[in-house]
């Protein structure tokens, strides 16, 4: 496996950028597949959120200094392209965040790509309470088994802070299951 | 059932201690409820496979259609397209007796709204997070004055507009 230093050097190199693209892509396309996923929920969407993603990376590769993980840079990138992707449906269909979020929910049970049981469904609308940052704590943690440092890295929020989100977050989520 | 000592009145259902184990059991489920590892999204075939020559396309087609200005082409790109906004504007006006406008009358939710609804290559997040929109100003974004030749320039060889617009201005 190319180290994450010599794919940064070629993706930087013009002649070996092309190939060093694909490598890239063949690399993290899955994690960060379903770290989009996760946040906007349905596949269409995700797959819109992910290429973009990739192509703001190969657009950006030059700008990267190296002062963080690549691999934290492109969930950073992956992060705010889904966040502001929600932004922007939401305010074209005139509704608020929790709301939208109540919508793609709802929507689903209708989606062919999901194949969840009625306690997956349960999990969907227990997640879609959570603030936005607790929401993307949870699903870095409980689903990608992140760590506590990557998350930081990504996130730019401290340990401590992180720990008492995922910690309210998973306390949320349990009581919506209990009640429902 | 009878009490077992003969002293007691009180008395049970039936069967309501061989039934006591599974009700606790099943209360115990329900107090410890755990949250599924599985999310229940699934992937359509093949998806993975193909992601990167999709993105290829995707990549090259956008490439064809950027018309690079210089080498800092998405400020100038931003600007040239606000550039051309303030110049329909001036077109569409020209023959009306009224004033022309100033980058001033511009209102800010005019810009906001024009980012928000074109694709500029930033969102319009990304945009607030490097600029305030208060403080703006055209040589917060552009090394040189944009003049009216380049403007003139941009908008002959790649807008449909153009023509339209200089045929208002003989009329």
């Amino acid at each position: 496996m190319v180290s994450e230093q010599a794919l940064i050097a070629d993706l930087q190199h013009k002649s070996k950028q092309s190939q060093a693209f694909e490598v890239l892509v063949n690399t993290y396309k899955e994690r960060l597949y379903w770290h989009i996923r996760r946040i906007v929920l349905h596949h269409d969407d995700a797959d819109d959120v992910l290429q973009n993603t990739f192509i703001k990376v190969y657009r950006n590769i030059h700008a990267f200094k190296g002062e963080s993980k690549l691999f934290s840079w492109m969930y950073r990138i992956a992060t705010n392209e889904s966040l502001s992707f929600l932004k922007q449906k939401s305010k074209k269909l005139g509704l608020n965040d929790m709301e939208y979020q109540e919508r793609l929910v709802e929507n689903l049970q209708a989606d062919v790509y999901f194949e969840g049981e009625e306690i997956q469904l349960q999990l969907q609308k227990a997640i879609a309470t959570l603030p936005e940052k607790q929401k993307l704590v949870f699903n870095m943690k409980y689903f990608e088994e992140l760590k506590y440092d990557e998350i930081s890295e990504i996130l730019g929020t401290s340990v401590g802070a992180l720990k008492a989100s995922y910690h309210l977050a998973v306390k949320k989520v349990e009581a919506y299951l209990k009640e429902d | 059932m009878k009490a077992s000592d003969k002293n007691n009145p009180f008395k049970t259902p039936d069967s309501y201690f061989d039934k006591f184990s599974d009700i606790l059991s099943k209360r115990l489920k329900e107090e410890n409820i755990e949250i599924p590892k599985e999310d229940g999204f699934i992937l359509p075939e093949g998806y993975l496979e193909d992601l990167h020559s999709n993105i290829q396309k995707k990549l090259e087609y956008k490439e064809n259609k950027v018309v690079p200005l210089n080498p800092y082409k998405t400020y100038y790109l931003v600007a040239a397209s606000i550039a051309a906004l303030v110049l329909l504007v001036f077109g569409l006006n020209w023959n009306t007796g009224q004033e022309i406008p100033s980058w001033d009358d511009i209102a800010n939710t005019d810009i906001e709204n024009y980012f928000d609804n074109n694709d500029v290559g930033l969102t319009s997040l990304e945009i607030a997070e490097v600029m305030s929109i208060e403080d703006l100003e055209i040589t917060d974004f552009l090394n040189s004055e944009l003049s009216e030749e380049h403007i003139v320039d941009y908008l002959n060889d790649y807008t449909d507009d153009f023509e339209e617009l200089n045929l208002e201005e003989d009329e």
